[in-house]
């Protein structure tokens, strides 16, 4: 049972459901409190404990069943109602009938015979013969809803057909040999009932097996994880995806962090002119004091290089920085190309998944046309009452300006302005300043400057703006 | 009181009036026997809330009860030094503490004697104990309702999830005050926000959705034991079919119960096209969701509409 409880916890995960170690820890503790024999308790044991999603409830019902069912019943021995003349004349028939059959037999039939007529239960090597035969341990036999294939695959092997038509026949030949009708048909019933029952095993057999392969290539890849670490511009549509879905829960885990320092860095210091203020009326004495309120949440500009190479990661920043709205006191957004764009409204009035297209659409991409020093001026025309002293200004951007002017003065004046500056790079230190690139010019205007290449460094470099 | 199963945990609500699912009674057995806080969720009006004041009751515990909304903080949530009151007892302390003072020979003999005091003004005289103070340092086991904690914002969730863990508090003019015994703690959200996932890891999880037919027709004649059994088995499935239809706001076991003593209240005999009219507002909060059940009812002949034509 432990070991099943195991296995089911793995599948859980590899499901994509979170299930800590604590949590597992707890379904434990609960199971040696309601035991295992109350199959409902049982199961809401393991629910309570491991599950705490509504969303997940349905992977956790579809799997529940498929680890702790109540297990098909053993097969009959049909021959317990026979005399013992009658099983002699079963066996000498058999043994006939096997002989003349020999040259056609394909399959097990001498083991299925064994298991059909004595009722003898399949034992696990047989099994494990059988499904790998039935090509269950190749690598791609994963996916849980092909058992009854896998099964039929498994019949096959047996000899399942070929079985049925030599029942057939000697149930004839008994009758020939003048066995007692009645026992014939008893006999034929029970048979017909241990072959379901066979058939249920293999499938449950097979199901099981694909299920632990498919546990086990889960665990194997990892994926997540791995995928943080890799560069942006190497994914696949596919990993794009997942990871999209992982930035959901990195939010969470961001806002969690920056709430909590948030409240530890809360408490404001005394204000004394406006206390002093309040409590003129009570003679000075001090009944109502006030505090001074610290902003603690950054006000943010964020200048968005959306060029064709920047676009994966401008996308997975714009998805995280707007998951974390309610840590951020205000957001203004631009994008560039060879131009500047004020794209705040686009992203505060769609879902984040259209406002990600919107922009991305709004701003094509040319050919080797970006001008940040272009952009940064018209920023400096346009919308310098976006930057003030309590201002962060992001730049997510590669510095390449296709030898346009950079625009340094202009960065200057605009990085002295605001509270800080920090640039995001995704390209690695040692490219800066190599082609078009005017990083160098740049980066000593910057307070802070991160190379943001994966999902895990743009989450540091977020972690960090936000304090 | 003991409970040692699962049926006794069902029995002991229902004497509280509240029908208890095997799925609610096995967690609550399982969150008091793990000494775990237990986090409901599920549609409002499903009966969350009432699971803890029902447990309460059956417990014969105090239920002290912290609703949560936006801009919830500490000093609302836990304790608050009462400043005012301390201002006011050192005014009027004032003539005391000058004769305390008057036959001090230095001052720092008189700070002596002041600091020797200072106690009197950071006592618990002074300090206001909010819900979770008051849950902490209670003398027996109490059960503590933390109301909609996805209302809180993620702060309160973080500074909650500190408390939560080991139930002490520190004051720092009192020092460390650790709970004498543990609340039995529930948490209910309605799910308008994604909690923490460390928060969720200490919680039990219990997902309250709509109760079946069956059980909800047995909420009803336990709770509005007035009403004609003929007729309640008529509004409850009413009601049942009224979820399916994919309305704004889906009417709750509690709208079903005031809906079943107005029917009371109105003498109903049986869900004819009048009641119906009169009484369906009672059930459905926006006119649209209205509109809709009534066209709806009427195409399908309706449970009472066919009948009342009789």
């Amino acid at each position: 049972m432990e070991d099943r409880i195991t296995k089911f916890i793995a599948a859980l995960r590899a499901e994509g459901v979170r299930v800590s170690v604590a949590e597992s820890q707890d379904a434990w503790e609960a199971i040696t409190h309601l035991g295992v024999r109350d199959r409902e308790a049982f199961r809401m044991s393991l629910r309570a404990t491991l599950i705490k999603d509504f969303d997940a409830i349905p992977t956790f019902e579809d799997l529940f069943p498929q680890y702790f069912s109540l297990g098909t019943p053993p097969l009959m021995d049909p021959q317990s109602g026979l005399s013992e003349e009658e099983q002699q004349m079963l066996q000498e028939m058999l043994q006939q009938m096997l002989q003349d059959m020999m040259e056609q037999i394909k399959g097990d039939l001498q083991k299925l015979l064994d298991w059909l007529l004595n009722g003898q239960t399949p034992s696990q090597e047989d099994l494990e013969q059988l499904a790998d035969q039935a090509g269950l341990n190749q690598p791609n036999a994963r996916s849980p809803q092909r058992a009854q294939q896998y099964a039929r695959r498994m019949q096959q092997m047996l000899g399942w057909e070929q079985m049925q038509e030599l029942l057939e026949m000697l149930w004839e030949q008994l009758a020939e040999q003048g066995m007692d009708p009645d026992s014939i048909e008893q006999m034929k019933e029970q048979v017909a009932q241990n072959m379901d029952r066979l058939e249920d095993q293999l499938s449950e057999y097979a199901g099981e097996k694909l299920r632990d392969n498919r546990v086990e290539d889960a665990q194997r890849h990892k994926p997540v994880n791995d995928l943080m670490n890799r560069s942006f511009g190497s994914l696949s549509q596919p990993e794009m995806d997942q990871l999209r879905d992982e930035v959901r829960r990195l939010a969470a885990r961001l806002r969690t962090r920056a709430a909590l320092r948030q409240k530890r860095g809360k408490q404001g210091k005394l204000d004394a002119k406006t206390t002093l203020r309040a409590n003129l009326r009570y003679s000075g004495v001090p009944f109502e004091i006030h505090f001074k309120q610290r902003r603690l949440k950054p006000k943010l500009v964020v200048i968005l290089d959306v060029s064709t190479s920047m676009r994966p990661v401008a996308e997975f920043f714009l998805r995280l920085i707007y998951e974390l709205q309610d840590q951020v006191q205000k957001t203004r957004s631009f994008a560039f190309v060879d131009h500047l764009e004020d794209v705040t409204d686009d992203l505060l009035t769609h879902r984040i998944d259209e406002a990600v297209i919107t922009v991305l659409t709004r701003l094509p991409a040319g050919h080797y046309n970006t001008d940040l020093g272009g952009s940064l001026r018209q920023l400096e025309a346009r919308h310098l009452d976006a930057v003030d002293s309590r201002t962060t200004v992001i730049v997510l951007g590669d510095g390449r300006n296709n030898f346009n002017d950079p625009g340094v003065e202009t960065f200057g004046r605009i990085g002295r302005r605001a509270r800080k500056l920090i640039w995001l790079n995704p390209e690695y230190p040692a490219q800066w300043g190599t082609g078009d690139s005017d990083m160098p010019a740049y980066a000593p205007l910057c307070s802070e400057l991160y190379q943001v290449r994966n999902l895990a460094q743009l989450t540091d470099a977020i972690d960090h703006i936000l304090v | 009181m003991l409970f040692n199963t699962v049926e006794d945990v069902k029995r002991a609500l229902a004497d509280c009036q509240y029908i208890a699912t095997d799925e609610i009674a096995t967690v609550l057995y399982l969150a008091e026997k793990l000494g775990k806080p237990l986090l409901a969720e599920g549609p409002a009006g499903v009966g969350k809330t009432e699971l803890s004041k029902a447990w309460a009751s059956a417990t014969s515990r105090e239920l002290v009860r912290l609703q949560c909304y936006e801009g919830l903080d500490e000093s609302k949530a836990l304790y608050e030094w009462e400043y005012a009151k301390q201002m006011l007892y050192t005014q009027l302390l004032r003539d005391k503490l000058s004769s305390l003072l008057a036959d001090a020979t230095s001052l720092t003999d008189a700070a002596d004697r002041l600091g020797a005091e200072e106690d009197v003004f950071f006592s618990e005289r002074f300090l206001l104990p909010r819900p979770l103070l008051r849950a902490i340092n209670s003398d027996k086991t109490t059960v503590l309702l933390i109301d909609e904690i996805d209302r809180a914002d993620a702060e309160f969730e973080a500074f909650l999830l500190e408390v939560l863990s080991d139930f002490q508090v520190s004051i720092p003019e009192l020092g460390t005050i650790v709970a004498k015994h543990r609340p039995v703690v529930f948490l209910t959200s309605n799910n308008t926000r994604e909690l923490s996932e460390a928060l969720k890891r200490r919680c039990l999880y219990l997902y309250i959705g709509y109760p079946s037919a069956e059980e909800e027709l047995e909420i009803v004649r336990l709770r509005v034991p007035d009403l004609a059994p003929q007729l309640a088995r008529q509004a409850v499935e009413m009601v049942q079919t009224l979820r399916t239809l994919d309305l704004k706001k889906n009417p709750s076991v509690s709208e079903t119960l005031d809906w079943a003593r107005a029917l009371v209240t109105l003498n109903a005999r049986a869900l004819d096209n009048e009641t119906l009219e009169n009484t369906l507002t009672v059930l459905l909060k926006y006119e649209a969701d209205v509109e809709r059940a009534r066209r709806v009812l009427r195409r399908s002949g309706g449970i009472g509409y066919g009948r009342s034509n009789n």
